[in-house]
This record gives structure tokens, C-alpha cells and sequence, in this order.
């Protein structure tokens, strides 16, 4: 008797939740559309001065050599296409090169050939170990950093820098682990971003990523000028590709493996596009579905050099030594800037009122609730009927 | 028998205890009113409780002062500029108001946050000071600047007037070249003068330079200058290897170097530029000397072989670069002062473009070098960018704290937002009166609002989703609380039962 009712509300609730949803995905297709049409009158060349690089490998032991080979294969690239040391953020657990069971101690090799050895001579670990945590992860992008973190830990960039955001590791469905002991979620990266949209800390970013089900990773992305890009779809694993009999374990991953062959054919002058590097993932290959997603990315993928977020600079310009005719001790000091004087910090009273006025609001709070507030009211409510049907069975006695 | 006492015996009842100690049938805990309290005191600690756990649980987030930052966000900035013209000529000056109110209507962009007032006057220094630009028409030799006066030859059009007045005002075009090249503002740069040998191996090798008399001769003069909007630390370095990164191409009696390769000169895998010991934005200036074998290296304009008669490039917002070629080193090894100076004239310019000094209009002389016109443009131009970048970044502290609900906000942050918000409105106040304190204020502003911003207490929680509070929540307590519930709710009913049982024997007797 007080079933049925009960049945019909859950009934209601449950269409209602879904036609809210699908409204809310068919509004993120019009607007992204909008989006799309408005910014496609601009430019297409790049407008980056400068080139920064975070790449992180989530994995440690020595059975996941071949995340670490990745990490170190993708410093390498970006290294040699332009992008200076002080412009990468390595995160590395680091416990392969030197690790007891390594038959070639200090080296890391990413194909049976042994050739060449991405450990190098010259190799900058910004993070190191422990020091891989998803918090530093997020610190670093988002720059919030304690004041004593060295210059070369953070990651200095500004409106005018091209990002290249790598990531490797063990993954799932949204989330990805760091080192068996925790994991950040695609929601956590997609935050971070937008963090350092409103700030202004990247012009573009490349965000690429090779773990299973890699491609769950970016779906969370609303930040605009980000081109993503990952190894495997939802529910697909990202296979490695080849073992190496003498170190005993695979020594790379296929995704990573196969952008590395492309980027060995580019060098810094390079023409080439990101469509192009796309163009070439080959399903069959890789043994996964690889992902390019691009509809936050303001510009046409063909226009998008590589070099735009693997190289240097862009631009250079070429300055007459004509105009250089500043004869020595010419500019002497003159007194005709203003004397800085500090006056105490008064706020004006008009100010403050305005302040108390504000809070003042007339919307109703139903009008307030947004998509994610509903989902947390739709939770509670359902979790009250629930409650409400348990206490009810258990008193009946 | 280890023991005899009399409790021990339940059918011989002892007079000093309750009767409900030896009844087995209705043991003491058995009554109502005391299992009513056990029930209620264990609800009475849950409810106590609940608060205390819902404060130590809660992220701390003050309110910010969103509605000031949003209406800071609707005024926009005006930094008054007084343009005095000497003369008495009425129709004259309202000629030149009418060019120059064509020349704001036609790129209010370029004019944006500057408001122009134009006057006549018969002297303008007596009239208003030395902080009004004025305008005179004295000069027999071209036109000129000394200080805030500029000077034309009598009888020069309007037109032309309004146009070197509003290249010196706002030399910043809304192209994007411009803003390409200039560095970001910040307080404190680093500027690292890098001598480089490419191969010190092939001999000629040059071990000094004379930098100390050239930083004095050419680059101190306009530290000194900027020295209201930046503070300067110099550092320098000879390095004897720094191998380029491409071979250059060998011309007939020269090496020349494509376009395409010289976006990739800087060779930053094997040079070391500068040393990474503070935050500070660096400015980079390399004195290249090719390797013995490579002289002549030139630059080269396109593909064909055309070469540039420059020697000098500059990088945008990284720093500027020379190619010297030299003909003579001394025995010692150290370069010529009269080559060091070339250099140094060069490293000047590329210096002043990167921080933003606009060049003087074409036919303009400013005997004094860098002018007042030129440095109060760019104090304007940096007081607008601070004044936006610190709305910008207050605005999206606001919208993200609004956005991440578990990001948490401190005390500090809200104080720095306070402070910045503070500043900005010192800043609109001091606007009419002192550009230099407008800009100080600007510069307080956005280091106080980058503060809040980058603050390490406002890494937002990660994500954890409702589902997983639910399935870490419900093992842990719905074992807990199901049974109290389900305890309360029969104490309830019997407690029902019972007033009506007792209604009813009063009704009836």
C-alpha cells in the first residue's frame, strides 16, 4: 500500500535525473560549437614565446622500467627539439638505472638494441622518488608552492608559453595511480588546468597520456586551448612493446614507442603538424584505440606545428645595429620622476558599504542550484528514501 | 564450599538488596526507564557529536569580497595626461583637439585607460608645473624634447603635431609583435650577460672583455632610469665551448646562418645561461664569437644567400644575442674596447626593447637620451597591464573558489585579497595626482593578488566523489546506526502502547 507510491517517486525521480542530464550534454555541444565559430577567425600560427614540459612518470619498482624508459624517452625528445633543462619538470621515481637487478647500471634503454641510452650523461631529475606524489603534481601546475621550493622545481610559465603535459603509469577508468599508494583523477588534472587557465600559465597545452584506458583521462578537460591526446580507450589496456631478454622486463610502452619513432624524423626547424602526428597512430600497432581529442584547441590540428609544444622558440627578430646609436653616458639621470611616497592604506568608507551591500541577493535558492548541487541534492533525497523504507521494515514488528 | 554467602542463594531473598537483583525474571537492566536512558544517552552523544565532527570534517573557506572584486572589474582605469600648447592661438589648439579627438575615435584601443586634456596657455611651466607635457614652438632645429617639452619649429601643421604627440603618448600599437617582445612585468629581473667562444679549441680565443666600463658606459644609465619600475642585479660569464646546435652554411667567404636556424641558435641543451638561484625573471645577452674556423659567420635574410648587414637578433622575452666577428684580439685575449662598446650599444637597444621603451618618433631628438616621454608612456603602459593582470587574477581567485568547493581559503589569502583590493582603490586615488605612485600602488596590487593566488594552503582537496563518501561511510556506520534507529523507534511505539493502555484503564476503571 505505501509501496506504490513510494515506487512512483523513485520512478520520477530517476527520468527526471536523466532528461536534466541530457539536457545539460546537448547545452555543452551548442555552446562548444559557438565556441569553436568565434575563435576560428583568429590567427593560426602559435603565439607562444616560450616552451615548458611536465613530464611524469606515476609508476616505481623495477618491473615498470618501461614507464620510466617513456618518461625518459619523451625528456629526451623534447630536449633535443629545444625545450632548455630549466624549462622541463621531470618526475621520475628513478629507481631503474641504478637499481640492483640492472644488468647495465647508470643506463636505461628503451629497445633491445640498446641504443641510444636515455639516461644520458645529462639528465636533470626535478622530482625524484617519494617525491612523485599527485600533490606535487598539482602543486606544480597549478604553482602553488611554498616560497623556499627551488627555481628549478616549479614551473615558471606564463600566457605566452606552449605546455607539454606527458604522463605515464598504471590507470584506470578516470584516474591514474601514483606509485601503488595513491591516484589522481581526471577530474583533479581538468581542475588543475583550469587553475592555471585563470591565471594565465599556459597559451596552449598538449596534454598526452599513455596508461590504460588512457582516454578517460581527458574527458573531464573544459579548460579551453588544450589539445589532448592518450593511448587507449575506456576499457582497453595500453600494452607495452617490447621486452628486452638481458634487462629481463619490457623496456617500452607501444604509444609512447610509436610518438617517439615519428619525433626521431623531426628536428627543430620542422614543419610538421600535430595532425600529422595523429594521423600516423595506427590501431593495429598499438593493440589499443589511440584518442586525439581537440575540441578545446582553438586552432585547426594541421596548423599546429609539433615544434609548438616540442621545440624552442618560435620567432626570432633581427635587430639593425643602425638604430643602435646610444652614444655612451648619454642618458643621464634626471630628476623629473615623481618621489615615490607610500600613504597609509585607508579604505574609503564608500567602499566598505558597497561591500556590506552586495550580499544582498534576489535569486531564489532553487534558482541558485546548479548541476552539481543537484546531483548532491538528488543523493541525499535519495539516500533519505532509502533510510526512510529501512526504518519503516524494521519497525514494522 | 568455597563459598557460603547467603547471595549466592536466589530463593532466600536478603533484605539489603532490590528485589530486582535476585529476580531472574526482571533483571535490574530490564527496566523501562533505564533501558529509555541508555537508548537516549547513546542518541544524546551522536547529536553532540555531530557538530564537532562536522567542524573538524569542514574546509576552511572565508567569504571573499566577491561583489567589491566584480564591480572593480566594471570601472576601468583613466590616467589623466595634461597636454599644455604654448601660445595664444585659440582656433590653433582647437584644431589640434579636434585631429587628436579623430586619432582617439579612430583606435580607442591604443588610447585605452588614457584620458588626454589639451589647454593653452601662454607659459605653461608657470601656469601648471613641470608634470604637465607642454608643447612649445621654439625650436630652430627640428623638433625636440628636454624633459617634458617638446619642441617644434614654428608653423608646423596640426597634423603633424597630433602625430608625434600620439606616438609619444602611446607608442604601443595594438599589433601583436609588440607585445610579443616586451617581458611580463615583475619587480626584479635578472640580467645575465654570457660572453661565448663557440670552440675556444680552434684557437683566437677570446678570454675578457672590458664589461664592467660598458655596463657603466651603456647599461647603467638605464637601470638607473627604470629604477621606479624594476630592480636590476647584473651577473656575467665568459664560457670557452658552446657549440651550435646546426652547422651553419658555408657561403664563398663566409658561414651564414638561414632564418629557420636562427630560431634555434640558442643552444640551451649545452650552454649554461644563467645560474637558477632565484625566481626572478632572467634577461639573457650573448656575445657570440664563432670558432676560428667558422669566421665570418653572418646572418643570413632568406634561403638564397641574401646577408643581413646586422649582426644582432633579439629573442622575444628571452634576451638579445650579438655575432662578433673578430678581426684583432690582443695578445691577452681581450677584446677591444671599441668592439665591446658596438656590442654593448647593441645589448642597450635590445635591453630597452624587451623591457618595453618605445622608440622616438622619426624626426625626434632627445638630447638626454632616454626621455620623461618615453618613461612615463611605458610607467603608464606597465600601471594599466598591473592594474588589469591583478582584476584579472582577483576576479579568477573569486571564480574558482566558487567553482572547486573543496578548495580551502584561508586567512591569509583572504587578507592578501583585501590588501590588493586595498591597493587597486590607493591606486585610483593616486591616479590624478602622481602616475609614479599610481604605478607603485598597481605593482603592490598584483604582487599582492599573485600572493593570494599561488598561495600553498589552497590546493584543493582532490576529488572524492559522493558515491565513494557513500561506500567508504555506509559499512562504517549504518551498522552502527541501524540498530539505534531501529532500537528508538520500538522504545517509541511501546512508549505509544503504553499511554494508550493508560488512557484507557483511566477511561474504564
Amino acid at each position: 500500500m505505501l509501496l506504490a507510491p513510494i515506487f512512483q517517486l523513485l520512478l520520477w525521480l530517476s527520468s527526471w535525473a536523466w532528461v536534466s542530464t541530457a539536457s545539460a550534454v546537448y547545452e555543452d555541444a551548442a555552446r562548444g560549437f559557438f565556441e569553436r565559430h568565434a575563435s576560428s577567425a583568429g590567427g593560426s600560427g602559435s603565439t607562444h614565446t616560450n616552451n615548458w614540459a611536465v613530464l611524469v612518470c606515476s609508476s616505481r619498482y623495477w618491473f615498470n622500467y618501461r614507464h620510466m624508459a617513456n618518461a625518459l624517452g619523451m625528456y629526451r625528445t623534447v630536449k633535443r627539439l629545444g625545450i632548455p633543462d630549466s624549462n622541463i619538470i621531470l618526475m621520475l621515481a628513478d629507481d631503474a638505472s641504478c637499481n640492483s637487478r640492472n644488468k647495465f647500471p647508470g643506463s636505461v634503454y628503451a629497445n633491445p638494441a640498446r641504443q641510444p641510452d636515455l639516461y644520458g650523461d645529462n639528465i636533470e631529475v626535478d622530482y625524484r622518488g617519494y617525491e612523485v606524489t599527485v600533490e606535487n603534481f598539482i602543486r606544480v601546475l597549478t604553482g602553488r608552492m611554498d616560497p623556499s621550493v627551488p627555481r628549478s622545481k616549479r614551473l615558471l610559465s606564463d600566457e605566452r608559453s606552449n605546455v607539454f603535459v606527458y604522463m605515464t603509469g598504471h590507470g584506470g577508468n578516470e584516474f591514474l595511480k601514483f606509485q601503488d599508494n595513491e591516484e589522481i583523477s581526471a577530474f583533479d588534472i581538468a581542475d588543475a588546468f583550469e587553475q592555471m587557465y585563470q591565471k594565465r600559465r599556459y597559451n596552449e597545452l598538449l596534454f598526452m597520456i599513455d596508461t590504460c584506458q588512457a582516454n578517460t583521462m581527458y574527458s573531464k578537460l573544459y579548460s579551453p586551448h588544450i589539445l589532448a591526446a592518450g593511448s587507449s580507450n575506456l576499457g582497453e589496456s595500453s600494452y607495452s612493446h617490447v621486452n628486452d631478454n638481458d634487462i629481463g622486463v619490457a623496456v617500452i610502452d607501444a604509444f609512447t614507442h610509436y610518438v617517439l619513432e615519428f619525433m626521431e624524423k623531426i628536428n627543430k626547424t620542422s614543419q610538421v603538424s600535430m595532425q600529422e602526428l595523429f594521423n600516423s597512430f595506427d590501431a593495429t600497432k598499438l593493440h589499443s584505440t589511440p584518442g586525439v581529442r581537440s575540441d578545446l584547441f582553438k586552432r585547426p590540428l594541421d596548423k599546429a606545428r609539433i615544434t609548438d609544444f616540442f621545440g624552442g622558440v618560435a620567432q626570432v627578430e633581427i635587430i639593425s645595429l643602425d638604430s643602435a646609436t646610444i652614444s655612451p653616458e648619454a642618458t643621464s639621470p634626471t630628476n623629473d620622476t615623481e618621489p615615490l611616497q607610500l600613504r597609509p592604506n585607508v579604505m574609503p568608507l564608500a567602499a566598505k558599504a558597497q561591500n556590506m551591500s552586495d550580499t544582498v541577493t534576489t535569486q531564489t535558492w532553487l534558482a541558485q542550484l546548479n548541476g552539481k548541487e543537484w546531483k548532491t541534492v538528488r543523493a541525499w533525497v535519495s539516500l533519505a528514501i532509502i533510510g526512510a523504507l529501512a526504518s519503516w521494515v524494521a519497525s514494522r514488528k | 564450599m568455597p563459598s557460603t554467602s547467603s547471595s549466592s542463594s536466589p530463593s532466600t531473598p536478603s533484605p539489603d538488596l532490590p528485589a530486582t537483583l535476585h529476580d531472574p525474571k526482571s533483571p535490574f537492566y530490564q527496566q523501562v526507564s533505564l533501558r529509555r536512558a541508555i537508548i537516549a544517552s547513546y542518541w544524546t552523544i551522536i547529536l553532540l557529536a555531530v557538530p564537532l565532527w562536522w567542524y573538524t570534517t569542514s574546509i576552511e573557506r572565508l567569504a571573499l569580497p566577491s561583489g567589491r572584486v566584480q564591480q572593480l572589474a566594471q570601472h576601468s582605469l583613466e590616467l589623466p595626461v595634461s597636454i599644455c600648447v604654448e601660445g595664444p592661438r585659440i582656433p590653433f589648439i582647437d584644431k589640434i583637439q579636434v585631429q587628436l579627438s579623430k586619432q582617439i575615435s579612430q583606435d580607442p584601443q591604443r588610447w585605452k585607460g588614457i584620458a588626454p586634456r589639451l589647454f593653452g596657455s601662454t607659459d605653461c611651466e608657470k601656469s601648471s608645473g613641470n608634470k604637465v607635457y607642454s608643447v612649445k614652438f621654439t625650436s630652430t632645429t627640428g623638433t625636440s624634447i628636454h624633459h617634458r617639452q617638446l619642441h617644434f619649429p614654428p608653423n608646423t601643421a596640426p597634423s603633424t603635431i597630433v602625430e608625434v604627440l600620439s606616438s609619444l603618448l602611446v607608442p604601443y600599437s595594438s599589433s601583436r609583435d609588440s607585445k610579443h617582445r616586451i617581458v611580463q612585468y615583475a619587480p626584479h629581473y635578472r640580467l645575465a650577460f654570457s660572453l661565448l667562444n663557440e670552440d675556444a679549441a680552434a684557437g683566437d680565443v677570446v678570454k675578457d672583455w672590458n664589461i664592467q666600463a660598458e655596463l657603466r658606459n651603456y647599461i647603467n644609465p638605464i637601470t638607473r632610469r627604470l629604477g621606479a619600475l624594476h630592480n636590476f642585479t647584473v651577473e656575467s660569464q665568459v664560457q670557452f665551448h658552446a657549440p651550435l646546435a646546426f652547422p651553419p652554411r658555408p657561403l664563398d667567404h663566409s658561414w651564414g646562418i638561414t632564418p629557420a636556424d636562427l630560431t634555434v641558435f640558442v643552444n640551451s641543451a649545452e650552454w649554461t645561461l644563467s645560474s637558477s638561484s632565484s625566481n626572478d625573471p632572467v634577461l639573457h645577452f650573448i656575445l657570440f664569437i664563432p670558432s676560428a674556423e667558422r669566421r665570418p659567420l653572418v646572418i643570413l635574410t632568406d634561403t638564397e644567400g641574401t646577408v643581413s648587414p646586422s649582426s644582432a637578433f633579439l629573442v622575444p622575452q628571452w634576451g638579445g644575442i650579438v655575432i662578433h666577428n673578430p678581426t684583432s684580439i690582443s695578445s691577452s685575449g681581450t677584446l677591444p674596447d671599441h668592439d665591446v662598446s658596438t656590442v654593448f650599444a647593441a645589448f642597450a637597444t635590445q635591453f630597452q626593447s624587451l623591457l618595453g621603451v618605445a622608440a622616438l618618433p622619426r624626426g625626434v631628438h632627445a638630447p638626454e637620451g632616454l626621455s620623461a616621454w618615453q618613461l612615463d608612456a611605458l610607467t603608464r603602459r606597465r600601471t594599466l597591464e598591473n592594474a588589469q593582470g591583478s582584476q584579472d587574477t582577483l576576479a579568477s581567485i573569486v571564480k574558482l573558489v566558487d567553482q572547486i568547493e573543496n578548495m580551502p581559503v584561508g586567512a591569509d589569502v583572504r587578507d592578501d585579497v583585501e590588501d590588493a583590493l586595498a591597493a587597486l582603490q590607493d591606486m585610483r586615488d593616486a591616479a590624478p595626482v602622481s602616475l609614479a605612485q599610481a604605478f607603485a600602488r598597481s605593482a603592490t596590487a598584483l604582487g599582492l593578488a599573485s600572493r593570494a593566488f599561488f598561495n600553498p594552503g589552497m590546493l584543493a582537496l582532490l576529488y572524492f566523489p559522493a558515491e565513494h563518501t557513500y561506500a567508504v561511510y555506509t559499512p562504517l556506520f549504518a551498522s552502527a546506526l541501524i540498530p539505534l534507529v531501529v532500537a528508538a523507534l520500538r522504545e517509541f511505539m511501546a512508549w505509544k502502547r503504553e499511554r494508550r493502555e493508560a488512557a484507557l484503564m483511566k477511561a474504564a476503571p
